[in-house]
């Protein structure tokens, strides 16, 4: 029942707008992948069009080699979120989800037991319109777990939830991973996959700019050193003149985006005082500022 | 395909809005029938005590919801492009067009409903109506071409209502646009342009209504069978053209 998804030189633009620009990834089965980027980067537009529901301008992507629109039965194939807002404001819950089972042919207890799944059973009887958000994303996920399907696409579910709402749902995406299905989440948040996926697809401007497993991505993220020095200005000269320009922090410390040894040996080779050499810390995110060119907070 | 309509008529079971309209409806047909009969009678109004077609006449009023089944088609789409529910429904099937027409088969079938009921209520009051007022009740052939009439009028206009809303997806665009056209372009056109006016699907309604022998306007109207065939023609030449054009736009 394994899936794999492949992004194939997508690209769309809106007229003047290039929302996503030559994206080709490949999303593998039985792992949590993150889909990283900024507001704006193009994630929602890629997964549309991955559903077949904005047309690319140019390139496919594909299920198995088959694009969204072939599958014979879609919703047993692939389960999607996409955003809190499709629900009439009007409906029960259990409707909404009724009028999904009964178009795509489903038992019709499905609805009671996703709704079971995702912890809305209480509310099974209530108007969507009164749910907060987190109780639409549950929703939401519910009606991506009505086909039980092997694929699950996933734009921003941890929007709206409250933090044991994303503890939950970390421990419920990994469980699905684990039971073999490919699982495609997106975020603009990196903590909040950080525990979840195991590989990560970048995205800054449309355009992909890191693909591979979460821990490759922290291992360039050790590579920060903070420098605290009496002579500040000297060193970031010699920083400076060797490649690797830094940012002052403060009056007397800099940021390198070099390793410690690196910047310790290139001080001692010019007898400049340090007075403090520390490697940064928290580098994931910084990694993610970094690659998405998103300032530093 | 089955499962589709079935889940456009569940669709509509689940919110308000078409048992509003439904109730509309009933209330009009209401309002017309007791007009028509208690005017019977006074000056310059069409239709004496004693006519034999007061039945006819009165039930004829069964038609009035055809406005509301049009409003109905055009809700049917334009709201899963206002609340995103489109979304989840071109998901489950991704060849829009099947959603088009599931959309247009549980119109047609909501618009019996909304004739059935409309038509039981029209005799109902009328003959209660009628009979209190001591005036001519006869239930003849006509009364049956009448009702028969309002039911193929009321099952058509759903789908070019369907066909409105897929061409113009804005929900307060399309209702307005529609009720414009009815009460106010298509008036015209019947009254100071009646050879063009007959084209139009209210011109094509009056002659699938005009089954009864009853209308005034009698040689100006199309036959029956061919104000009919208009009415699908416009259903489906309208929801062709918003399936090409724009319900293949990107749902972003
Ligand atoms: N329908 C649209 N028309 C014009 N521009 C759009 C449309 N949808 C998205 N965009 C633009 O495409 C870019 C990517 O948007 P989106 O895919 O929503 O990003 P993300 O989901 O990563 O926040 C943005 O610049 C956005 O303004
Ligand atoms: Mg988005």
């Amino acid at each position: 029942m394994s899936t794999t998804l492949v992004f194939d030189h997508l690209t769309k633009r809106f007229g003047e707008t290039t929302a996503v620009e030559d994206l080709s990834a490949t999303v593998r089965p039985g792992r949590v992948t993150g889909f990283l980027g900024p507001n704006g980067a193009g994630k929602t537009t890629s997964l549309r069009m991955l559903l077949g529901l904005v047309r690319p301008t140019s390139g496919t992507a594909s299920f198995d080699g088959r694009p969204y629109a072939e599958l014979t039965d879609p919703v047993r194939q692939v389960g999607t979120l996409l955003e809190a807002t499709g629900f009439h404001p009007g409906r029960r819950a259990r409707d909404h989800l009724a009028v999904l089972a009964v178009a795509a042919r489903l038992p019709r207890r499905r609805p009671e037991e996703v709704l079971e799944l995702v912890g809305l059973t209480d509310a099974a009887r209530r108007k969507v319109g009164d749910f907060s958000l987190g109780m639409r994303q549950r929703l939401g996920l519910a009606a991506a777990l009505l086909g039980d399907p092997p694929v699950l696409v996933l734009d921003e579910p941890a929007n709206g939830l409250d933090p044991q709402g994303i503890r939950w749902l970390r421990t419920f995406l990994r469980g699905l991973a684990a039971e073999g299905r490919t699982v495609l989440v997106s975020s603009h948040v990196l903590p909040e996959v950080e525990q979840t996926a195991d590989d990560v697809l970048v995205l800054a401007r449309g355009r992909l700019v890191r693909t591979g497993t979460l821990a490759e991505l922290g291992a360039g993220a050790a590579t920060g050193t903070t420098v605290r020095s009496p002579d500040a200005a000297r060193l970031v000269e010699l920083l400076t003149r060797a490649g690797l320009p830094g940012s002052w922090t403060s009056a007397d410390e800099v940021r390198v985006d070099a390793p410690p040894e690196r910047v310790g040996e290139l001080a001692a080779q010019h007898g400049v005082v340090l007075h403090r050499l520390t490697p940064t810390a928290g580098g994931l995110e910084d990694v993610f500022f970094q690659l998405t060119g998103e300032a530093r907070t | 395909m089955s499962a589709l309509v079935r889940a456009e008529l569940l669709k509509m079971r689940t919110v308000a809005l078409p048992g509003w309209l439904l109730l509309t409806t009933l209330a009009f047909v209401l309002l017309s029938v007791l007009l028509t009969i208690l005017t019977a009678g006074m000056p310059n109004a069409p239709l004496q005590r004693d006519d034999p077609q007061m039945l006819a006449r009165a039930v004829a009023s069964a038609s009035a919801g055809n406005t509301l089944v049009l409003v109905l088609g055009i809700l049917t789409l334009t709201q899963e492009f206002r609340f995103g529910t489109a979304t989840p429904s071109f998901l489950v099937s991704p060849r829009r067009s099947h959603v088009l027409s599931a959309k247009l088969v549980a119109v047609s079938l909501a618009g019996l409903v909304f004739a059935l009921l409309s038509v039981v209520f029209a005799l109902a009051v009328s003959a209660v109506t009628i009979a209190a007022r001591g005036d001519t009740l006869t239930f003849d052939r006509t009364v049956v071409e009448v009702l028969l009439g309002v039911g193929l009028c009321l099952l058509l206009y759903g789908p070019i209502g369907v066909g409105v809303g897929a061409l113009i997806r804005n929900q307060i665009a399309a209702v307005v646009a529609a009720l414009v056209w009815t009460f106010v372009v298509e008036q015209l056109l019947v009254g100071l342009l009646p050879e063009v006016g007959r084209w139009t699907p209210g011109g094509a309604a009056s002659a699938v209504l005009q089954l009864g022998d009853l209308a005034t306007t009698r040689g100006t109207l199309l036959p029956v069978w061919a104000g009919a065939l208009l009415l699908v023609a416009y259903a489906l030449v309208l929801s062709g053209v918003g399936a090409r054009l724009t319900l293949q736009r990107d749902l972003t």
